[in-house]
């Protein structure tokens, strides 16, 4: 089974490194899109992922990811360099992003298995042209040019290799076939195999991966190397892919006519620095190394290695199959089970048996165990940081798109949820963000400020997490929903058949998530593309969630997605009836109370009701219901709980509380046909199991009656 | 490693063929195919479900996996008995729908050949659907064996799920 990780594991690292970057990348950019001009650490930055991208890009031979991270490298290259002013940055944001785009949708073909063949040199010439201008806004500005294109690092100089006495020097020309494709690329993995045995490596054409004329001279010429090396020239044969080269001209020669190769390669010593070492010459290298080749410096053999990894420390995350993480969390709630089983054994319980150190031992076990259980339960909890992200750059999109002036603000954004849920909201709340930008906000920023709101209209994402749910509210300031119009809208779809006056506001705010309904006359590029509010409502229903809608025309509107924190775990009260344990959910249970008979109504076909306070509810004795033996009848001996679903309430009958823990949800298994009002089942702590109730199905089957 | 499961089963599969677990209910003697049984357990602590059939009765806790359990004598509509410390409950495997069969004694395996199995007589019997999963009939030296096709007895439970389901859909 371990092949199967190993498998493309290089293309696989590829693809996941490559996407952290950019989401970093974005990150960055969305961070700083209102800012005036990134600073020094953010270009920094910038320019790294897009070093490492194209770097990974180059082996991995994409060519068109390659040459368009490279060139926005070089963008930023001279941004780092010269730090010129005035630089557009709204267009700078854009360009960064459109690469971005392009590089995300590409690792996306790869991922699919299909090839990465877009076209970049659209991409590629709107740097060139970009880049062209601001250089030329630096010129203007008087302002020193780097030379182009190359890393002004301090000048490094050639420090000829001592030559041991078992080094072998070559020289290597390497003609490839004239109709071979990327022949610089095919030279750099040349290169690339042999830095790992190099001692010393020097090539030209020098520019093998920024330039890519180089692979015409190469073609031309032919590809030429100086090798310093230990090994022979059979096993340097074997690294050089020959797959594709015409013929190898192979010499091995002496370390004098290496020196002098090394002046016929262009570089020339550098008289004025000549530092006598016991074997002579250091010829200086003056030709600096575009950004991005791999710079094969000497007595460093293995420094080709390290410079593909100088990225900044990142917190390292592996990705785990979820059947696993599933497999981990049963055996650990056996772990617990078992670990009961030992500690209450009954053979502890002989008298006079001295149990201090077992005792002891036994603490430290639970303590572990418990732990250990926290532990597992957290790794299914992921930060929503990521989808919010998201949402940043599709308020940028649609807002720049529809040329509307649009604050976003996010809070809460370290809300933690259950990563299947995660992955379940990110479409809805995607919708939801568009169609606040393109609903909500107002197309005249006159009709704002008439309204004594600022100009720039402000939408806010919000997450919070209370009692056992997690809030996401998407908040804008706009128009706010218009009650009359969706109503009529409503009607004239045929939708609903009511006078207006049988629904309250929030009713009719809900029919836009009726299917069928959309309220913007123009279906936009953004929204209204089919998939409406009811298909948000779905997807967020069949997590156990809801959307709730709230508006005041001209003040703006406010959606919020409910949903529960986790699909696998609950917090719960496990209560008795007769001799079966259930469990509650605690963040519906409303109230625990102890009542009397006369507090009862009963209705004289057997329907019973509880007033409480004044208030009546419908009373459920669920060892009647469910035909439970062995429980008390009276309900002066059982306690009424008062639970809460969706503002609806009911109260149910049990005998007694058993204690209050953390459950972790199990379905019941399908070969049982789906009991109203119970929603799957659990493994208490002592092994035996019990039944969650469902307070939605408990209230829909009593509304039935 | 999924090859070499597969391989293994299809190995057992020969050493199983006409091997029969036979335990008793009431007075008659029932077997079913060894290839189904996955193993055999004490009775348990088991956990009712409400407002399912009679003779499912409830769900137990197969080390972390949570089963549902079939009394066989309510199922073969006999009169329910008490349970003993000889009750057990036989686990079975049909196609990866994990049931318990609670038994009131393990007889023991026998082995069976196909030559010695006749069909269960269809005419004249009153008895009707419990020919449904009783397929054939044995004999072996001391008595006469029933032989039940789990797989039968799990499909009509799942058949009758399915159209209570469909008329819970249409009301």
């Amino acid at each position: 089974m371990a092949e199967d990780f190993n498998t493309d594991s290089m293309f696989s690292m590829f693809l996941f490194e490559s996407s952290q970057l950019l989401e970093k990348l974005e990150g960055i950019i969305l961070e700083k899109q209102d800012a005036d001009c990134f600073d020094d650490a953010d270009i920094n930055e910038i320019f790294r992922c897009m070093h490492t991208i194209k770097g990974s890009a180059g082996v991995m031979m994409y060519d068109n990811i390659m040459k368009a991270s490279h060139k926005l490298e070089d963008v930023f290259y001279y941004l780092r360099e010269s730090h010129p002013e005035d630089v557009p940055h709204m267009e700078l944001v854009e360009k960064v992003l459109a690469v971005s785009d392009f590089i995300t949708g590409e690792l996306d073909k790869l991922r699919n298995g299909e090839t990465a063949d877009g076209d970049e040199s659209k991409l590629v010439e709107d740097l060139d042209e970009f880049l062209s201008r601001i250089k030329g806004e630096i010129k203007k500005q008087g302002i020193r040019l780097p030379k182009a294109n190359k890393q002004e690092e301090p000048t490094q100089f050639y420090v000829k290799p001592v030559a041991e006495d078992d080094s072998h020097f070559y020289k290597i020309v390497i003609h490839y076939r004239n109709d071979t494709q990327m022949s610089n690329i095919r030279a750099y993995s040349a290169t690339y195999a042999l830095k790992e045995v190099a001692e010393d490596l020097l090539y030209t054409p020098e520019d093998i991966l920024s330039n890519e004329a180089s692979g015409d001279v190469i073609l031309a010429e032919g590809f030429h190397m100086l090798l310093q090396t230990k090994i022979s020239k059979e096993e340097v044969l074997e690294l050089i892919d020959s797959s594709e080269a015409e013929k190898i001209d192979f010499d091995e020669i002496t370390s004098d006519e290496y020196g002098k190769e090394l002046v016929n390669l262009g570089r020339e010593p550098a008289p004025q620095i000549v530092i006598n070492l016991e074997d002579g010459v250091k010829p200086a290298k003056d030709d600096k190394p575009a950004p991005g080749d791999y710079v094969v410096k000497s007595k460093d053999p293995g420094k080709g290695k390290t410079l593909a990894k100088n990225q900044p420390k990142q917190q390292s995350i592996i990705s785990v199959n979820v059947e696993k993480m599933d497999a981990l969390m049963d055996l650990i709630g056996e772990l617990v089970i078992a670990e009961a089983t030992v500690l209450q054994n009954p053979d502890l319980k002989v008298p006079g048996l001295d149990l201090t150190n077992f005792q002891k031992a036994a603490s430290e076990l639970a303590t572990n165990t418990t732990e250990l259980q926290q532990v597992i339960m957290s790794m299914r909890m992921m930060p929503l940081t990521n989808t919010f992200q998201k949402m940043k750059r599709i308020v940028f999109d649609v807002s720049r798109k529809l040329d509307k002036d649009v604050e976003f603000e996010v809070i809460g954004e370290n809300t933690e949820v259950d990563k299947n849920i995660i992955e379940h909201i990110s479409d809805p709340l995607m919708h939801l963000v568009r169609n606040s930008v393109d609903h909500g906000i107002e197309e005249d920023p006159n009709e704002r400020t008439m309204l004594g709101k600022p100009a720039k209209g402000k939408i806010t994402l919000e997450a919070k997490n209370e009692g056992g749910k997690v809030y996401i509210s998407v908040r804008d300031d706009g128009k706010g929903l218009n009650a009359e119009k969706l109503y009529e809208k409503a009607l004239d779809k045929g939708l609903i058949d009511k006078p207006m006056s049988d629904y309250t506001e929030k009713e009719i705010f809900r029919f836009v998530t009726l299917p069928g309904f959309s309220t913007k006359e123009q279906v936009t590029e953004y929204s209204g593309r089919g998939v409406g509010m009811d298909v948000v409502v779905k997807n967020i229903q069949a997590i156990g969630g809801r959307l709730d809608i709230d508006s005041t025309l001209g003040g703006g509107s406010e959606m919020t997605l409910v949903i529960p924190l986790t699909l696998a775990i609950i917090n719960g009260i496990v209560v008795q009836v007769g001799n079966s344990p259930f469990v509650l959910e605690t963040s519906s249970i409303k109230q625990f109370v102890r009542m009397t008979q006369d507090s009862l109504v009963q209705e004289p076909s057997g329907e019973e009701y509880v007033v409480l306070r004044g208030e009546y509810y419908p009373f459920i004795r669920l060892n009647e219901k469910y035909e439970l033996p062995d429980s008390c009848c009276n309900v002066d001996d059982g306690i009424v709980v008062v639970l809460e679903h969706e503002g609806k309430q009911i109260c149910v009958l049990i005998d007694k509380l058993l204690q209050q823990q953390e459950i972790v949800v199990k379905p019941i298994p399908s070969y049982i046909k789906k009991v109203r009002g119970l929603s799957g089942c659990t493994q208490l702590g002592d092994g035996s199991i019990a039944l969650i109730l469902d307070i939605a199905g408990l209230i829909q089957d009593e509304e039935r009656r | 490693m999924e090859e070499l499961k597969e391989g293994l089963q299809e190995q057992e599969a020969d050493a199983q063929k006409g091997k029969f677990m036979t335990f008793q209910a009431g007075k008659e003697f029932f077997g079913i195919s060894i290839s189904y049984v996955k193993q055999i357990i004490a009775m348990q602590p088991i956990t009712v479900v409400p407002e399912v059939e009679d003779y499912i009765k409830g769900l137990i806790n197969l080390r972390g996996k949570i089963i549902p359990v079939i009394d066989v004598r309510v199922r073969f509509k006999m009169e329910p008995k008490e349970y003993t410390d000889r009750t057990c409950i036989i686990v079975i495997d049909v196609k990866s729908t994990v049931v318990g069969l609670i038994v009131e004694k393990i007889a023991q395996v026998d082995t069976i050949m196909d030559d010695d199995i006749v069909p269960p007589p269809t005419l004249g019997r009153k008895d009707n659907e419990q020919n449904k999963y009783v397929y054939g009939l044995a004999k072996t030296e001391d008595s006469v064996k029933l032989l039940i096709d789990p797989e039968k007895l799990i499909k009509q439970e799942v058949l009758e799920a399915l159209e209570e389901l469909q008329e819970e859909e249409q009301e």
